[in-house]
């Protein structure tokens, strides 16, 4: 061996000060770390199955969220309950009714005229259809009781005086003929000229019936995707919306009955949508009447938000969950904990390099390696969900699956200096630790899922998940409408579930701040167990 | 050279709960090979990881060139260290293995690789460069080891049972390795439970015996001194009782003991006139020699001597 000097494969010199130097101990700590990970069984098969949940999730994706992009009828009037031929949305616009076979467009329907009502007189004279709500009695002549009923013909049992409300008949409709002659009835609807006498208490109906006539059954898919959601950006206005099929206000029905218009988001104009926007134009809340666009089409709307939701649980879930919690504890629990049990610590530490500095380069390596595997992982999903989504300016997903990778790696960062210096801590049972904080962690996630607020402010889990909803807010500033557009027109794809507005925000709304914030409290998960595990490893004896 | 000694400990204690490791040692020891001599368990291990700051000392201080190896890594630039310890990186090759440790001492890629080709061809291991360590035999890994230590070309050397289980082969380039190290001047400090490995290395020792520094010295001066004390030499020959009568007159020999017809036991309290008396005696009787053996001259018998015991 000579000491002379060495120069590099180009001739020259090499230069060496603290900081070449430093930088050359944390590159070979790093490399050996990432050879000795990828020489671990247990690294690849953590890997492999994080992949496989990958691949499992893609394919759901392909089958069932590409699929469900086909309309669905989400105001439910494209059916047909009494099976007569006409969907819901056509008997209403006709307004019979369709739980009743015999009741249908052009059926001829029952029109009120007038009603003997529970403060007014108790009787009414005249030609009319009869609708006796309860039990009542009717003197003339009478005819074409609609409600068949197997006794009718039968005579009264014994009906006491005039005491109309001793009804020994029950709550069934009911008609039969008594000695005067009268008709004891009730729950019945018929045709009559004379007196119906109501019993206190109860009401009844009179009217005329229209004429039949024929009207040809629309097919069900008239009624699917009728009603878009009509609303113009650029309009200021807060009132939205526009009812195309024209069943809130019943403009264009050709039974013009009952005329809803409803107001029900109270801002006097009936059968519109009351859109509320931020100060910075984004979209807040929304309420819309009832029967206002309730039936958007949805691969324009259930679409988006389904792909929207996809990304957004696989980024929770998978990324953050299983693969954020899994990886390190596989990986990381035995950073140096391995080495020194293995008894091939002391070829490193008998060399010019302080112990904290070497928990720093393992963790490192750890995060170089098991971070790229996450990367390149939130790449090919990117791959997957922009080349499959709808129709749109899917590069935001490029943007979104590259902030669901980084703090994926900050989740790594964090878990893995956590378990590391859990390793540390206790070597024998810091396996156990490890898996009851992962638990935990897990436990914390969930809470977060659904809400909470306080509870799981110490976890990883609860900032790296609102740094998620931070992140989305970022790459797609229209969710939050996206979301309030899921909740007002009922469209189910999960998103007002599992995406909220960043919790943690100062009250600003702020995604930026939700993401400075969240980097903040990760560092602070991450430098904390150094710290501990640096002070521990220093005063640790190595035998 | 510096005036600071290499190693420094001054009244070194290590306490394992209530077992001593150490107990006591003051040394200082600075240039050339000393071999560290004591039976298993007498805490040559336990000295050396308290001088590579694996162990804190329970009493007293240890410094290396002059710092303590407990408090800073600093002295560690300067030392290269070989543990008893088996275990290796097996899936490494031991170019990657060496030239990885190389650049913990902030060599770069390039730099370290030069001088991990260098030092494992110091150890005779240039053939062999690229081999996963897993597959060497165990004196090789035992190379690679040292070749780990010296790839940054320290100025103390510290070897812990490095002959341990090796073959010959590997015991001759080993011993050849530390004895090179001592003349080109560094300070080197190999530890052994066999006396004569290290009396073919060095004959600068220290004796530990229970953790206590029992000898430090020249291995001949502690030989002289062995030497009066009472020794047996074992000859088997074809009539040990003929044999027996041309010992009995002499003045270095104070006892005979026959074991059988063909072994006799000389007993001598002046091992090295009793050595040069021998082989005259034995031509003078003519009797055929078998064998002759000194069972006596080893560790245990040194240490039952020196501690008192034996």
């Amino acid at each position: 061996m000579s000491g002379s000097e060495i120069n590099d494969s180009e001739g020259r010199r090499l230069s060496t000060t603290v900081w070449t130097a430093l930088d050359r101990k944390a590159g070979a700590v790093i490399e050996l770390t990432i050879k000795q990970l990828r020489n671990k069984t247990s690294t690849w098969t953590v890997f492999g199955v994080s992949t496989l949940l990958l691949i499992l999730l893609s394919a759901f994706y392909v089958d069932s969220v590409r699929d469900g992009f086909e309309s669905i009828d989400n105001d439910g009037d494209s059916v047909d309950y009494d099976g007569d031929g006409y969907p819901l949305g056509q008997e209403r616009k006709y307004g019979s009714s369709d739980f009743n076979p015999d009741e249908y467009p052009g059926s001829g329907l029952f029109i009120p005229e007038g009603e003997i009502y529970y403060n007014g007189p108790r009787s009414h004279t005249g030609n009319h259809s009869w609708d006796a709500d309860g039990p009542s009695l009717f003197s003339g002549s009478w005819d074409n009781i609609l409600d068949y009923y197997p006794e009718a013909d039968e005579p009264c049992p014994e009906i006491i005086g005039e005491d109309l409300e001793n009804t020994p008949y029950g709550w069934s409709p009911y008609s039969c003929v008594m000695a005067n002659e009268d008709r004891y009835l009730q729950f019945l609807r018929f045709e009559g000229n004379g007196t119906l006498t109501v019993a206190q208490g109860w009401y009844g109906i009179y009217g005329v019936v229209t004429e039949r006539f024929q009207v040809a059954p629309d097919p069900p898919e008239a009624y699917i995707d009728e009603d878009g959601i009509d609303w113009d950006p650029d309009n200021p206005s807060s009132s939205q919306g526009f009812d195309d099929d024209g069943d809130c206000t019943r403009s264009e029905y050709p039974e013009q009955i009952a005329a809803d218009n409803d107001d029900s988001n109270r801002n006097r104009i009936p059968c519109d949508v009351l859109w509320t926007r931020n100060a910075d134009g984004s979209v807040i809340q929304i309420q819309p009447d009832m029967l206002v666009d309730e039936d958007p089409v949805d691969s324009e709307l259930m679409g988006e938000s389904s792909h929207r939701s996809f990304i957004i649980i696989t980024g929770k879930i998978a990324f953050t969950m299983i693969i954020g919690i899994f990886l390190p504890l596989f990986l990381a629990l035995g950073l140096i904990r391995d080495e020194s049990e293995n008894g091939t610590l002391h070829y490193l530490l008998s060399k010019p390099i302080h112990r904290g500095e070497f928990i720093v380069y393992r963790l490192s390596g750890y995060l170089i390696f098991s971070g790229g595997f996450v990367l390149l992982m939130s790449l090919l999903m990117a791959f997957v969900t922009v080349f499959l989504g709808p129709d749109g300016n899917r590069l935001a997903d490029f943007n979104i699956w590259f902030g669901i990778g980084a703090v994926t790696v900050l989740s790594l960062a964090a878990y893995g200096s956590i378990f590391n210096a859990m390793g540390l801590m206790s070597p024998k049972y810091g396996v156990y630790l490890a898996l009851i904080y992962g638990v935990y962690e897990f436990a914390m996630a969930v809470m977060t899922l659904f809400g909470a607020e306080l509870v799981p402010v110490i976890s990883v889990s609860h900032w790296s998940l609102q740094m998620i909803d931070a992140v989305v807010l970022v790459a797609w500033p229209d969710t939050i409408m996206l979301s309030q557009m899921s909740t007002a027109f009922n469209i189910d794809s999960g998103l007002s579930f599992f995406w909220r507005p960043p919790l943690h925000t100062f009250g600003t709304g702020s995604p930026a701040l939700a993401i400075g914030l969240s980097i903040t409290v990760l560092m602070a998960f991450i430098s904390l167990p150094i710290l501990v595990g640096q002070s521990i490893f220093k005063r640790r004896e190595i035998d | 050279m510096n005036s600071t000694p290499a190693i420094a400990l001054d009244h070194v204690s290590k306490w394992y709960g209530q077992v001593i490791g150490v107990n006591d040692v003051s040394l200082a020891i600075d240039g050339g090979v000393t071999g560290i001599l004591g039976m298993n368990g007498a805490g040559k291990s336990t000295l050396f990881k308290l001088l590579m700051g694996r162990l804190r000392p329970s009493n007293g201080s240890v410094k290396l060139f002059g710092t303590d190896p407990w408090e800073t890594t600093s002295p560690y630039r300067r030392v290269g260290y070989v543990s008893e310890s088996e275990k290796m990186y097996d899936w490494m090759t031991s170019l990657d293995f060496v030239s990885t440790l190389a650049r913990l001492h902030g060599m770069t890629r390039y730099e370290a690789e030069k001088r991990a080709e260098q030092a494992l061809s110091f150890v005779d291991l240039e053939g062999v460069l690229n081999k996963e360590i897993g597959k060497y035999s165990k004196g090789m890994r035992q190379r690679v080891k040292i070749a780990a230590a010296l790839v940054h070309e320290p100025d103390l050397l510290i070897l812990d049972e490095p002959l341990h289980g090796c073959d010959p082969l590997a015991r001759t380039s080993i011993m050849n390795v530390i004895r090179e190290m001592g003349s080109r001047g560094k300070t080197v400090l190999v530890s052994s439970h066999i006396l004569e490995e290290i009396e073919r290395i060095t004959e600068q020792i220290v004796i530990l015996h229970s953790g206590k520094l029992v000898a430090l010295g020249n291995l001949h001066a502690i030989r002289a001194m062995l030497d009066k004390h009472p020794h047996r030499i074992l000859i088997r020959c074809a009539d040990s009782r003929a044999l027996a009568s041309t010992f009995i007159d002499q003045q270095s020999v104070y006892g005979v003991r026959f074991i059988d017809n063909e072994s006799l036991e000389i007993m001598t309290k002046d091992l090295s006139e009793a050595h040069q008396l021998l082989p005259m005696l034995i031509l003078k009787s003519g009797i055929q020699i078998y064998s002759i053996e000194n069972p006596d001259d080893n560790l245990e018998s040194l240490l039952g001597y020196l501690v008192g015991d034996a």
